[in-house]
């Protein structure tokens, strides 16, 4: 069982991979915004955040951003409806890319490859 | 005789940041990257202390005056390995001892003939390191046929080794701390391939196992310098650089048992705003495939020592496929480069034999990846080395059970 933080601002996204993902075992947070993350993040101590890409008023790349320099390794999977912002060299200081679907069998891989990835402390 | 020349005319004793660039007979090209790290250096380090430092193998094409000819706002320190002492790693080796003797706190080092570098350069490699981050490598927008080394080997194999995705570790532009700089100074792992083109790897493994927190730069403009047809001879660096590689295996293989999957990395440098598209690079695909067919006849032997028998077999039904239908399958790539590290460990051939056996393999897989990524624009060339990537992450628990403990 593992803490998955989601931030997407679009209702049905939040409440299908909530419940998919509690079905699963997992404690989740499901978030509408990027906005004020860190603390969000300070006081869950997730696993793994799962952050959509394309957000009403921010980017989740540049949530990215700031997630990775102030939390370096903690695992994030970005999410979008748009396969074409793999292309945005900023996505890549992500784990893992998962084009949206309604099937969750390659987002639930990533989570767990995410999970199960480790570099000795 | 000392064992490094130093000429320091403006008497500098200290300094915190320290732009480097090592040469080899760069008459022509250093004053460039010289100009360019003085502009970035001013610009965006106004209130620090700099200094641009030469690193040199005591060229005789006039390098060391054509570096002081050059329009540079901050001082400048020439050092230089005595005449006959060759090899990049030696440059490092004495910027890292003039990096602890003037106290720096950062150090960016650039390539003596880039002639794509810009002012912003300097800062994005350098910036970093007055935060929290102790390496820095470069981000940039390459040809999909320039870099077929770290393609194919230097980044798959050191990322599903060590975890850490670094996409450039041998990109030959960085940034390092002064406390990393004495680290490696320090490390008992330096060794004659290291002093030569084994450094960059080195640099970058050592990062990496010691847990040194790392951004990738994003520097914008393409790496132009001098590029080199895939087909063409290999040279020493291929040796030097896989044999960095596969040494430090045998050193890190209890930290490496452990690593499952890889991580990426920080990413710093944005709003550069329009990107610019590197340079096409040609590529021979008769010589590829020459090359990779005239290995049968020099190292087939040596194959058949060095490579499980499975591994051997598949590559005998690669010898057999005509360049038209020519495919050196990626699991099969990561199963040669993984048991010929095992090989390299057992000393079942000489190390430079074994490496000599393993170029044409090399140029074989760079073969099928040319094909393989013929017409794919930039991204979708990226998104193939990604694959490859994934696939020796897959393929790892092979290295782990051929390795043993």
């Amino acid at each position: 069982m593992a803490r998955i933080l989601i931030v997407d601002d679009e209702e049905h996204i939040r409440t299908l991979y909530t419940l998919e993902l509690e079905d699963e075992g997992h404690q989740v947070l499901a978030l509408e915004t990027g906005e004020g993350l860190a603390e969000q993040i300070d006081a869950f101590n997730p696993d793994v955040v799962v952050l959509d890409i394309k957000m009403v008023g921010v980017s989740g790349l540049d949530v990215l951003q700031e997630v990775r320099s102030r939390y370096y390794d903690l695992p994030v999977i970005l999410c979008s409806a748009y396969g074409s912002y793999k292309g945005d060299v900023k996505s890549i200081a992500a784990d893992y890319y998962v084009v949206k679907s309604s099937d969750l069998t390659e987002l639930k891989q990533k989570i767990d490859n995410a999970l199960a990835a480790r570099i000795p402390g | 005789m000392s064992d490094w020349i130093l000429e320091n005319p403006e008497n500098v004793s200290s300094a915190e940041i320290v732009v480097g660039i090592p040469s080899y007979n760069e008459a022509d090209a250093i004053g460039f990257p010289t100009e360019q790290a003085s502009l970035g250096l001013t610009r965006h380090f106004p209130g620090r202390k700099a200094v641009v430092v030469n690193c040199d193998n005591a060229s005789t094409d006039g390098t060391k005056d054509a570096f002081f000819a050059a329009p540079c706002q901050v001082p400048r320190l020439y050092v230089s390995t005595p005449p006959g002492v060759k090899g990049k790693g030696n440059n490092f080796r004495n910027l890292f001892r003039l990096v602890r003797d003037l106290g720096a706190e950062a150090v960016v080092v650039v390539d003596a003939d880039l002639k794509s570098i810009t002012p912003q350069w300097i800062k994005f490699l350098g910036e970093p390191l007055l935060d929290d981050f102790g390496y820095v490598t470069p981000l940039y927008l390459r040809h999909k046929y320039d870099g077929t080394i770290t393609n194919n080997i230097a980044y798959p194999l050191t990322r599903c080794l060590y975890g850490r995705r670094v996409r450039q570790p041998i990109g030959g532009d960085f940034g390092f701390s002064g406390e990393l700089a004495k680290f490696y100074l320090e490390h008992e792992t330096w060794n004659e391939s290291v002093a030569q083109f084994g450094i960059d790897i080195w640099m970058t493994t050592l990062a990496m196992y010691h847990r040194r927190p790392i951004t990738q730069a994003f520097l914008g403009r393409p790496k132009i310098h001098r590029p080199k047809d895939p087909a063409s001879s290999l040279g020493p660096m291929f040796r030097q650089v896989v044999g960095t590689i596969f040494n430090l295996m045998g050193t890190f293989a209890p930290f490496w048992q452990e690593v499952r999957r890889s991580r990426p990395t920080a990413i710093y440098g944005f709003g550069l705003g329009q990107t610019e598209m590197p340079p096409p690079v040609d590529v021979n695909v008769e010589a590829l495939y020459k090359n990779f067919h005239a290995g049968e006849a020099a190292h087939d032997a040596a194959w058949r020592t060095a490579l499980a028998p499975n591994t051997y077999a598949k590559l005998r039904e690669v010898l057999d496929l005509g360049l038209e239908q020519f495919e050196f399958p990626i699991p099969l790539w990561a199963h040669v480069l993984f048991d010929v590290a095992v090989a390299y460990r057992d000393r079942v051939l000489p190390p430079d034999d074994l490496m000599d056996a393993l170029a044409p393999l090399y140029f074989g897989r760079t073969l099928s990846f040319v094909r393989s990524t013929d017409g794919m624009a930039m991204q979708q060339a990226e998104e193939y080395v990604e694959e490859q990537c994934l696939a020796f992450e897959e393929a790892k628990p092979y290295l782990l059970e051929r390795w043993g403990s």
